[in-house]
């Protein structure tokens, strides 16, 4: 992670959630999780919940034709999926 | 599929609304000004502009950091830790950073949705800004997987 803030900045509670999610999974945690953890009134809140209901919600597309989808944007934008 | 953020527009609108707060580290308009500008680069269609978008054609951006939010915008996969390293030397903090980047990742995936949705209802569309700007992002990179240089 390239800034440092978004790192180790996080308020108590994401970094509790960081920290049971390091726990349980026994892994590191992922950037992208570290960076929607964040200030997540600024983005990660709404982005998730964005996320939710284009990837999980009612949708002609079933949800592992989306995750496809997804995965292929990222491989265009050269982003690990 | 009348409005130009399609199906999820209120979840969009709450989301650009949160990037776009007053409150922050980077001055709403320069956030404002980021991401118009990424979606622009992005593809969207010049018009019509939403009231949130007149008089931000890039200048409220330092050309530092407009340098920055144009790769974010392009290429992300090619920024690298010296870039972020020269923006913290010329006096950008953390978070003025963080908020730069999110506004620019912002602003450029709604250009292409909406370009997106402006072609699936038939709409001409603008030049593509990808592809006067190198090779296509499949072009297999010497660098391998995400490690391209400029």
């Amino acid at each position: 992670m390239r800034l440092r803030t978004v790192e180790h900045g996080h308020r108590l509670p994401q970094r509790l959630k960081l920290l049971l999610i390091r726990v349980v999974s026994m892994r590191r945690v992922p950037d992208v999780v570290k960076t929607l953890f964040y200030r997540p009134e600024f983005f990660g809140r709404p982005m998730c919940d964005w996320t939710q209901a284009v990837m999980r919600g009612p949708s002609p597309w079933s949800v592992g034709e989306r995750e496809l989808f997804a995965a292929f944007t990222s491989r265009l934008n050269q982003c690990v999926f | 599929m009348d409005n130009p953020s399609g199906r999820y527009a209120a979840l969009t609108k709450r989301l650009v609304d949160s990037v776009l707060a007053p409150s922050g580290h980077m001055a709403s308009d320069a956030r404002q000004a980021v991401l118009a500008r990424a979606a622009r680069l992005g593809g969207r269609p010049s018009s019509p502009l939403s009231q949130r978008e007149r008089g931000t054609g890039g200048e409220d951006i330092p050309p530092a950091l407009a340098g920055y939010v144009d790769k974010v915008a392009l290429h992300a996969y090619t920024v690298t830790d010296e870039d972020l390293a020269a923006l913290k030397r010329a006096g950008n903090s953390d978070d003025v950073l963080f908020e730069a980047t999110v506004s620019a990742a912002l602003g450029a995936a709604l250009g292409r949705l909406e370009r997106g949705l402006s072609a699936l209802r038939g709409e001409s569309s603008p030049p593509d800004p990808l592809s006067t700007l190198g090779p296509h992002p499949l072009t297999p990179s010497p660098f391998g997987r995400g490690g391209t240089r400029e």
